[in-house]
């Protein structure tokens, strides 16, 4: 006999939740700037703003992808290797004569086809997202350092390394980037129905599947998101240092884990946000530029980092079982 | 020291309580005790007294509270109220250590042991042999190889579980309790898996754990298992303990009358409606656990399919859904030959299915309700891509109040929910999904009786919107007083077939059980 324990409780509402947990990451972002406007004199210069605004700008991206992929209760541990294979891709490509606009769409192709590997290994082969996504990490690296023999790609197409560098509207045009991703990814994730199936899926892909899911197709849509989005990081990146190398981004696979965990997410699936990751990003990212500014040693930025982590996610847990 | 074998390593666990109770005087006394989960009573206030070297068997249909009492005696659950007196003292049993250490062991249906362990490690596992803080591994192969040896069991102690067959996993699960100073040792339905021959061996073992005096509590549906070990049989029905019978006192027909309650066949609506058209119809359809299943449904008609737990009638069900492949027979849809090849294709056709476990299969339970309605129409609820919100909300607040999920909103996650209320989210999915072969398996388990009138009543509104319906339930009242035509399925097969109230209870239960 099995009854399922009847705790009628009123639990508070979901959206209402999350919109206050944004709310609160955006409080704790603001909080580190005031902060560090105070306590040191170079912060709020325009130059350390842009600065602070393209560093945090490649991991929100890639925190958005992985997003994707951790709501559906899956990870994707390669992300960090592709942006480096990808930045060899667009390198090679443009020192072999490929005009730019061919060059950028055949690098997120090669995205595409990464993402749509890594759900073929697990709806097909039945891997584990983490094995499968673990074999590309480091084989990716290996293909990029045969493809270069080992050294790097220097990239002389003005046009393309001077974009990194500009500014629109007065913003970095990389954190421009970020909305280019963030607002369609915003629009799939909480207003189309994949969004709705990518949450469904990670609750309970059996129930997803018994209701018409097509849960199969829904895992391979967040895989090649998340490639894709890595695919996009690993353009901007050869762009931001002029060369293409495969050894480039590494451990960014965990700054992009990081930030989606720092912005809700739960690794057990179905709890996820857009804008969530985005300030995961920022908040990692203004601790690294604080640090510096503050001549903290850098080792020190990584204990924060680690502990900063285990806080919010414990706090997210706090207010989880209360809800409960 | 008890038990049938002293393995003699057992000080560093202080004593182990003796046997100050003789033989035929009570050693466990359950006065009043009670299990309430919120509002639900799994275990009405029961009084039971257990006799000191008996073998006592408990029957009752699903549901009937079997499993809840044991989780109480074994410590896995807290009761709500009452009163247990081991050996004449007053216990709480709150812990399963607490049980253990008393003496009280439970061999269940299901395995619980390490499947990655050998067979000897399982048996010492958690009173493993130390010397100097190192695991004596050889001296405890060879101990458990004796005592699988002395109980004739033919199983090799440094095999992997894994490696093993169901019943043999059984065989150890039994041997591991008899091995460790068992006074009182339940058995949970445990010859479910078992081959004829493992169950002679098992029943064996029982006699021989009886004249060591250890007082044995079998569960079981079999009765003529239970005519043959049992010295008393004790009887529940709906979470109430309807009576205790020495064996030599009682037949087959009573046990049966008691366990089938006929107190509560007024919650079952049953209307008479004109049968249509047939809607769907297999004809010697076999997949994995079904072999050879001809049926009908014809539109405005309730299709019962009875059985025990592992007969074969989900697996059914998820093959006509699409969900598990389908070796052979066919499936003609409103006349038509089809092949369901996946779920897709079973909605597109008209059929829907409530499945088995709510949490495992029918929600997305940390997903607001109003996700999980929608989940099975969000195409229809989209204009292009984007869900159109307006079109959601009034979908899912509709389906809400239409079938009274007790709920402030339609954000609230679906964990929140009583089992009632989970299964109306699941039917509300399909509400709103609209079929014409509404599939329900096991659509009341874990259901108050209020509730489950409410799901009645809604089966008959979905008849007569010309719709027919599968209903498939391990209570027998259920399927009995509410289908139109009733089959029994036993081990995959489909093996009777009545018309409403076309046969008696006993008969329907006979052929399920197969006595």
């Amino acid at each position: 006999m099995s009854i399922e324990t009847a705790t009628e409780t009123a639990p508070a509402p979901k959206r209402g939740m999350s919109i206050l947990f944004g709310l609160t990451l955006l409080g704790l972002l603001l909080f580190l700037w005031v902060l560090l406007g105070l306590s040191t004199n170079s912060f709020w210069t325009a130059n350390n703003i842009s600065n602070l605004l393209r560093q945090g700008a490649m991991t929100a991206i890639l925190a958005v992808g992985q997003t994707f992929v951790i709501i559906t209760a899956g990870i994707d541990l390669s992300v960090g290797a592709v942006v480096g294979f990808t930045s060899v891709t667009i390198a090679w490509l443009l020192t072999h004569g490929v005009p730019l606009w061919p060059a950028m769409f055949l690098t997120l192709l090669v995205g595409v086809l990464i993402g749509a590997f890594h759900a073929f290994g697990i709806v097909r082969m039945g891997l584990p997202a983490f094995i499968i996504t673990l074999a590309t990490l480091t084989s990716l690296r290996g293909i990029g350092l045969l493809i270069t023999n080992g050294s790097t790609i220097s990239i002389s197409n003005d046009a393309f390394t001077d974009f990194s560098r500009a500014d629109f509207l007065g913003i970095p045009s990389l954190f421009w980037m970020v909305l280019v991703v963030a607002i369609p990814a915003y629009i799939f994730l909480h207003l189309s129905r994949w969004g709705r199936y990518l949450f469904a899926v990670g609750s309970n892909s059996e129930a997803a599947r018994l209701s018409g899911v097509n849960v199969n197709r829904t895992i391979y849509l967040a895989y090649i998101l998340s490639s894709t989005c890595a695919a996009f990081v690993g353009i901007l990146l050869a762009s931001r240092i002029g060369i293409g190398n495969a050894t480039q981004a590494e451990g960014w696979e965990l700054q992009a884990i990081a930030s989606s965990v720092i912005g809700g997410t739960s690794l057990f699936g179905a709890v996820g946000s857009v804008h969530g990751p985005l300030l995961g990003a920022f908040i990692l990212a203004t601790i690294n530029n604080g640090a510096n500014l503050l001549n903290v040693n850098s080792f020190w930025q990584r204990i924060i980092t680690g502990a900063l982590i285990i806080v919010i996610v414990y706090f997210d847990q706090l207010r989880r079982r209360g809800s409960r | 020291m008890t038990g049938l074998y002293d393995v003699s390593h057992r000080h560093e666990h202080g004593a182990v309580p003796g046997h100050p109770v003789a033989k035929g005087q009570p050693i466990l006394e359950l006065r009043g005790l009670q299990k309430k989960y919120g509002a639900v009573e799994a275990l009405k206030p029961a009084d039971v007294t257990f006799l000191s070297g008996e073998i006592h068997a408990i029957v009752g249909e699903n549901g009937a509270g079997k499993s809840t009492l044991i989780k109480l005696l074994t410590g896995v659950i807290r009761r709500t109220a009452g009163e247990v007196f081991w050996c004449g003292q007053p216990v709480q049993l709150a812990t399963p250590t607490e049980a253990i250490s008393r003496g009280i062991n439970a061999v269940h249906q299901e395995v619980v042991l390490c499947a990655h362990l050998s067979v000897a490690a399982n048996m010492f596992l958690g009173d493993e042999m130390n010397r100097n803080g190192l695991m004596r591994k050889r001296a405890m192969t060879d101990a458990a190889q004796a005592v699988l040896d002395d109980l004739g069991f033919n199983l090799p102690a440094a095999a992997l579980l894994s490696n093993l067959t169901i019943g043999q996993q059984q065989l150890v699960a039994t041997a591991r309790a008899a091995m460790r100073g068992t006074q009182f040792l339940i058995f949970d339905e445990p010859t479910a898996y078992l081959t004829r021959q493992e169950s002679a061996q098992l029943f064996r073992l029982i006699r021989r754990l009886q004249a060591e005096g250890v007082t044995i509590v079998y569960i079981s549906h079999r009765m003529e298992e239970v005519f043959e070990l049992a010295d008393r049989v004790s009887v529940l029905r709906d979470g109430t303990h309807v009576g205790t019978r020495l064996i030599g006192e009682t037949n087959d027909a009573e046990l049966i009358a008691m366990m089938i309650n006929r107190t509560i066949e007024q919650i079952y609506h049953k209307e008479t409606l004109p049968i249509g058209e047939t809607i769907i119809e297999t004809r010697g359809l076999t997949g994995p656990g079904f072999k050879d299943v001809s049926l009908s449904v014809r539109a405005g008609e309730i299709v019962g399919l009875y059985g025990l737990i592992g007969a074969g009638r989900s697996e059914f069900a998820l093959g006509l859904y699409g969900r598990q492949p389908v070796t052979s027979g066919e499936i003609y849809w409103q006349g038509e030959k089809v092949a369901i090849r996946n779920e897709r294709v079973a909605m597109d056709l008209g059929i829907a299915l409530a499945p088995e476990s709510r949490r495992d299969q029918g929600l997305c339970l940390n997903l607001p309700i109003g996700t999980n309605i929608n989940l099975p129409v969000f195409d229809r609820l989209s204009n292009g891509l984007i869900v159109n919100r307006r079109r959601e909300i009034e979908n899912a607040d509709r389906q809400i109040n239409d079938l009274k999920i007790k709920t402030p909103t339609r954000r609230v996650l679906a964990s929140a929910m009583s089992g009632g209320n989970q299964q109306k989210i699941v039917i509300g999915k399909w509400l709103s999904h609209g079929a014409r072969l509404f599939i329900f398996d096991e659509p009341t388990v874990g259901v108050d009786v209020g509730t489950k009138a409410e799901i009645y009543r809604l089966f008959a509104r979905l008849l007569e919107q010309g719709a027919g319906i599968i209903l498939i339930s391990s209570y027998l009242p259920e399927v009995y007083e509410l289908s139109d035509q009733l089959h029994v399925f036993r081990e995959g097969r489909l093996v009777a077939s009545h018309d409403h109230r076309g046969a008696s209870h006993e008969d329907v239960l006979t052929q399920a059980i197969g006595a």
